[in-house]
């Protein structure tokens, strides 16, 4: 039996009973990107408020689902998981019949103006999948293996039908992630990280010419200087030319110029790095680092194994996207098109974040303190 | 209990294995920045001061468009552009350098025009835009020598379309003009850029692919002074393909002078393959301004003229064809052997139908005529009875056959389909049934009836080819092949001796009076909205015919005297340029 502990009200939960870094860092990071979206969108030719303003709204959305999330618990929301990991795959096959095909790929919905990616909202309802679905039933043979992977596949399936090579990618790592804090023995894991191996060969062969172009620019960005590999050049040119301090706010030339491609999702970092230069970069990781550690931090103080799952892939996640994000703009990896948590612009992954935030808050403030735990 | 608590340290321990993980991969994003940013950082710190990728475009020329003998219809002249890149131009100040540096050579450039040109062609930072266009080379000779011109901007090579026959052949060629956003989205793959030409109608258009010349490219990396340091990939130049025509010229100029002022068309075909020889629709217009740049206020004016002079009425044209149309009747009653070419009709000035009385263009009548001088005299109670004992399902269907209500086919965008009416048609469009007198009406090309001057030409070089639904076309090279519609030589025979008779001794005479014998038929069309249009189609030489031709005078009157002359004077032409 688990203790539950009296929540309070809605105001206590928010800044007292909860982890004060971790929201903290949160909101630094949101911010940190409101003022690089700002200074991205100079150099585009829309109106530099417009980004702004709809991420901004869009982080106050986020910041309410994640009150909300919070207020309910993620005890009561893992009862649902099954059902809402159900609603995703029904959003994800939506999106596929119905999606608007953006840049070669079919990964948004749209209704009432407001555009939402399911690939986004799918991550948290595959967090809670696993998180339910690892305790319930634990991997101790082949068998609970097959079936997790079978169950959480489906969604990998779907999204790579899109197709989404990164939000495929993500789920990968979230479902690689949970099953190692949910204890699947070590040879498990080895073999499906080895199996991953040998099946690349064969994936090359499914990939569209525009992916195969991505990686093979991000081996030799010279194979195409004035298509996709003009990205990869232009961003390190951004990275390396912020030196040590940066060039100061609103005084990067390569995203004015233009000569950075979508530098308000993409390429964001690259617009960051660029005015706030190595120091900033520093300070940049050292937020996410902070994030990462009272992530994981909820999950070591919780006794209940769940939210350690939770916890865990919700980790990998957010992760995944940071190292992805920042390699990509220093050339050190393919472009996926994955945003850079917090910072890029889009809404819908601020509210997934939003959410997934909730439910590790949640995860922390529904334990004892640490002085509690025997 | 025990076992959950042994299992939460398994999996606490697991978790600051990730952690320890996150920690290790974020510091080597660390150590990378380090990397990329203080230990490389001057070195990509010049790289995007210079930032210097240039891509260098060189036009070729465009293929030329000739007539059957080679008289050129559109050339391609060199003239010389000032291009620049958009980096380089971004400052006002340095615009109103170039502006200045431009009015010095007489050509006129503002700070604030330049600007907003440079945007609305902005594509890349390392794609060139247009300072300044249509230059010739003492200009930039001048510009190139004067010490405050910016050495950033350099001039090349464009070619430019010029049109030699002007008015002569505008219908056929068409125009070219600069490529717009919407069709450079629809044409991706076809790698159309800003400033590039493409063909707007005519030839100009159907045969773009292959008159359109690709422009070389090649991207090099440059230094801060402008000067190559490599070349990072280069596409080579295709030249645009020549193409020549089945327009014969000088007949063209023969067809103008012939119309006149008057609004019409003349339109002259090769029986055998249908190669067009002339297509003149009039009143024409001038396509050179529309490539050179013509302004808003003009080009709106050509568009907004009642008299139309952009539309191609050869193609686009459909009109009632009147007696013209009496050959396909005719035809359709010896083959469904409604009659033979010896049945008699009485022709008393009118014929009554239901209680609708319709006359026949002779107040007194014809008296008794048969297939060859009901065709001879253009008798119009022989073809109502004649119409009336097809029936309108047959009269349709032989119509159809012969190419009513279908485009032709020809490369020359905007072609009508004119109208084949029919009972189900009439049904959908004016929810009525087909009447008697509807038939009868369309027995004399006249009613719902519409047909284009080419869809006239085409039934007629089908009469004298022996049967065959040739595709008209103007280019010279591969053509597709007509259909053979199996007419019985008999039939056909019949039918082209009653046109002889038009011409020899009847309403057409005035047209085989130019020293080849032609066979034809002539044509008054009622027009709702003024005068009778005058037609007139035959072919030449009677005994071995070569070109059919066609005459269309709106609201010309009648046929016999205003339509007839033309078509005789210009199949004289054709078959005298033979000899």
């Amino acid at each position: 039996m688990k203790l539950r502990e009296e929540k309070g009200n809605i105001l206590r939960l928010l800044f007292v009973s909860s982890d004060r870094n971790l929201l903290f860092a949160t909101v630094v990071l949101f911010l940190i990107g409101l003022f690089s979206i700002f200074s991205a969108s100079l150099g585009m030719e829309k109106n530099a408020g417009a980004f702004v303003v709809r991420q901004a709204t869009w982080g106050l959305v986020s910041f309410s689902a994640y009150a909300v999330v919070l207020r309910v618990g993620y005890v009561r929301l893992l009862e649902l998981a099954y059902r809402l990991y159900g609603i995703a795959l029904i959003l994800l096959v939506i999106v596929l019949v119905l999606g608007h095909v953006v840049r070669g790929s079919q990964s948004w919905i749209g209704f009432a103006g407001i555009r939402l990616q399911p690939s986004e909202v799918t991550k948290v309802a595959l967090a809670l999948l696993l998180a339910k679905h690892l305790c319930r039933h634990p991997v101790k043979g082949p068998r609970d293996l097959a079936g997790v992977l079978a169950l959480a596949g489906m969604s990998l399936v779907l999204v790579l039908a899109q197709p989404d090579l990164g939000s495929a990618i993500v789920f990968s790592v979230m479902i690689l992630t949970a099953l190692y804090a949910a204890g699947t023995p070590a040879r498990y894991l080895v073999g499906l990280c080895g199996a991953a191996l040998l099946a690349m060969p064969f994936a090359w062969h499914f990939l569209k010419t525009y992916q195969r172009l991505r990686l093979m620019v991000f081996l030799n960005p010279y194979v195409d200087p004035l298509g996709a590999g003009y990205n990869v050049i232009q961003s390190r040119i951004a990275v390396g030319s912020g030196r040590l301090v940066g060039k100061g706010f609103m005084m990067g030339t390569q995203s004015k110029l233009g000569f950075l491609p979508e530098p308000h999702t993409d390429f964001i970092f690259s617009v960051f790095a660029e005015e706030f230069g190595f120091l900033g970069g520093v300070a940049l990781l050292a937020l996410f680092s902070l994030l990462l550690w009272r992530i994981i931090a909820a999950g070591v103080k919780s006794r209940d194994l769940r939210g350690k799952v939770l916890v865990a892939s919700i980790a990998g996640w957010i992760w995944f996207q940071v190292l992805e994000g920042m390699a990509m703009s220093m050339g050190l990896a393919p472009v996926t098109g994955l945003p850079l948590p917090f910072l890029s612009y889009g809404g819908s992954s601020l509210l997934s974040l939003g959410i997934a935030l909730g439910l590790v808050q949640s995860v922390f403030v529904e334990n004892p303190r640490p002085d509690d735990d025997s | 209990m025990t076992r959950d608590i042994g299992r939460r340290s398994q999996l606490n321990l697991r978790l600051s294995h990730l952690r320890v993980f996150v920690g290790y991969t974020l510091l080597g994003l660390a150590l990378s920045l380090l990397f990329f940013q203080v230990l490389r950082g001057e070195h990509y710190s010049s790289l995007s001061t210079q930032n210097k990728i240039r891509v260098i475009r060189t036009s070729s020329p465009r293929g030329e468009i000739t007539d059957v003998h080679g008289a050129p219809l559109a050339v391609s002249v060199r003239t010389f552009d000032i291009v620049g890149y958009p980096p380089d131009l971004k400052d006002a100040r340095i615009l109103g350098e170039v502006a200045a540096a431009l009015q010095k050579q007489g050509i006129p450039a503002t700070a604030e025009g330049l600007g907003e040109s440079i945007r609305k062609q902005y594509w890349a930072p390392y794609r060139p835009v247009t300072v300044a266009s249509n230059l010739t080379l003492g200009q930039v000779a001048s510009l190139v020598s004067d010490p405050f011109f910016p050495k950033f901007l350099s001039p090349t090579p464009v070619f430019r379309r010029v049109y030699p026959a002007g008015a002569l052949a505008a219908h056929v060629v068409g125009y070219v003009g600069e490529v717009t956003k919407d069709e450079i989205s629809s044409r991706a793959e076809e790698k159309y850029r800003v400033g590039d030409l493409i063909g707007k109608t005519g030839i100009e258009l159907v045969h773009e692919g292959t008159l359109r010349g690709l422009a070389a490219e090649e991207a090099v990396e440059v230094d801060a002074v402008g000067r190559r340091r490599r070349s990072l990939s280069r596409i080579p130049p295709t030249k645009g393909q020549d193409l020549r025509l089945t327009l014969d010229l000088g007949a063209q100029r023969e067809a103008e002078q012939l119309l006149g002022g008057k609004k019409g068309v003349i339109v002259a075909m090769d029986i055998k393959d249908g190669g067009v020889k002339v297509l003149y629709s009039a009143p024409s217009y001038d396509p050179n301004p529309l490539t050179w740049g013509v302004s808003a206020g003009e080009w709106g004016r050509l568009l907004k003229d009642p008299d139309r002079p952009m539309m191609n009425r050869a193609i686009s044209g459909a009109y009632p064809p009147g007696s013209t149309f009496k050959a396909v009747p005719a035809l359709a009653a010896l083959v469904e052997k409604v009659v033979t070419p010896h049945t008699t009709v009485y022709c008393p000035g009118q014929l009554k139908v239901g209680n609708r009385i319709f006359r026949c263009w002779k107040r007194g009548g014809h008296g008794t005529v048969s297939l060859v001088t009901a065709l001879k005299d253009s008798c119009d109670v022989y073809f109502y009875q004649v119409g009336l004992w097809l029936g309108a399902d047959r009269l349709i269907e032989w119509s159809s056959r012969l190419g009513v209500g279908q485009v032709t086919g020809i490369d020359l965008p905007g072609e009508s389909r004119g109208n084949l009416a029919g009972r189900e048609w009439k049904k959908r469009r004016f929810s009525e049934s087909w009447f008697h007198g509807d038939t009868v009406n369309y027995s004399i090309g006249q009613g719902f009836l519409l047909m284009t001057p080419l869809q006239l030409a085409r039934v007629y070089a089908a009469l004298a080819n022996g049967g065959t639904l040739v595709v008209p076309h103007l280019s010279a090279g591969e053509h597709p092949r007509g259909t053979d519609l199996h007419l019985p030589r008999e039939a056909l025979g019949w039918v082209r001796k009653g046109m002889e008779e038009v011409v020899k001794s009847g309403t057409g005479r005035a047209s085989g009076v130019y020293g080849v014998s032609v066979t034809g038929k002539t044509g008054t069309a009622q027009n709702p909205h003024g005068d009778d249009h005058a037609w007139f189609v035959g072919y030449a030489p009677s005994d071995n015919p070569r070109y059919v031709a066609v005459a269309l005078v709106e609201g010309g009157g009648h046929g016999s005297s205003v339509a007839a002359p033309l078509v005789g004077q210009v199949l004289a032409y054709l078959v005298g340029v033979e000899r």
